[in-house]
């Protein structure tokens, strides 16, 4: 297990029960609905989901502006809690949008009730590279110091 | 390019492990106002010259400083473009998730809104 802080953390609520919200990221058509960048596209017969720990999820983003782009999404479950819980490393392979270059990194997402029928979503992710990362704090330290820096460099 | 410095990932990686350091982050802010030598460096810290010379090695492997003799002086200078690439990883992540729950939101509202729907028809139906 990862005891390294996430570099990216995402607190979401959305007016929709947990089961709907844990659905939506486990069910094929419910991802192809929402996943990504705007402009992209999820070829339906080419998303692949065994979803439990250990399972995997795949699938292929197109963007149908910019034919010459492919990426390959495959993502290694290590633990999964039904409603509850999804945790893995995302491989990511082919030709990138942005002129990002192939990676891959870890990501974290826990499903919890809100009042009201309300589902929160945390979401966390760590960066390549975060096996010789800092610990606890370091993170956050590291980015208002580097917050700074840029402000002064750019200065 | 220097010699030493890596592309992609790895840089990305090598960039994140130096500054998970606080002695190297405090080096790179007294690299932002100036450049300097190991000695003026040394200074600041309750560590020995050897000691921040091996943090200016790390630094420089990542490519976060570059190192030029002027003289006798062997001056390091912050170098920010790997900074600028790290924090923009970070900030495209942001917006990927920025947008991508924003579509989720409307997902499910639509999916709610349909249920919805159709259970008034039902309903209407019994």
């Amino acid at each position: 297990m990862d005891t390294e802080a996430p570099q990216i953390v995402v607190s979401r609520v959305f007016d929709a029960p947990r089961e709907l919200v844990y659905r939506a990221f486990t069910d094929p058509d419910h991802v192809a609905a929402w996943w990504g960048p705007i402009g992209d596209s999820l070829p339906r017969d080419e998303m692949e989901f065994d979803v439990r720990p250990g399972g995997y999820q795949r699938w292929t983003e197109v963007f149908p502006a910019q034919p010459d782009l492919r990426v390959r999404i495959h993502i290694d479950l290590t633990d999964v809690a039904d409603g509850e819980l999804l945790d893995g490393v995302i491989h990511v392979t082919g030709r990138l949008p942005g002129g990002f270059e192939p990676f891959e990194t870890r990501f974290r997402v826990e499903f919890y009730d809100e009042p009201d029928g309300r589902t929160r979503l945390e979401i966390r992710q760590w960066l390549p590279g975060h096996l010789t990362g800092p610990s606890e704090q370091g993170w956050s330290e590291a980015f208002s110091k580097l917050d700074a820096l840029l402000t002064s460099v750019e200065a | 390019m220097r010699g030493a410095v890596v592309s992609g990932t790895d840089q990305l990686s090598a960039v994140f492990s130096a500054l998970a350091d606080p002695t190297r982050r405090a080096i790179l802010a007294e690299l932002a106002d100036r450049d300097a030598t190991v000695t003026e460096l040394s200074a600041p810290f309750p560590i020995s010259m050897p000691a921040v010379s091996r943090h200016l090695k790390t630094l420089e492997q990542a490519g976060l400083i570059s190192r030029t003799r002027s003289g006798k002086l062997r001056m390091s200078r912050l170098e920010a473009a790997p900074l600028h690439d790290a924090a923009d990883w970070i900030e495209r992540f942001r917006r990927f998730w920025d947008t991508s729950l924003h579509r989720l939101d409307a997902h499910l509202a639509a999916i709610q809104a349909a249920q919805a729907a159709e259970r008034t028809t039902h309903g209407k139906e019994h």
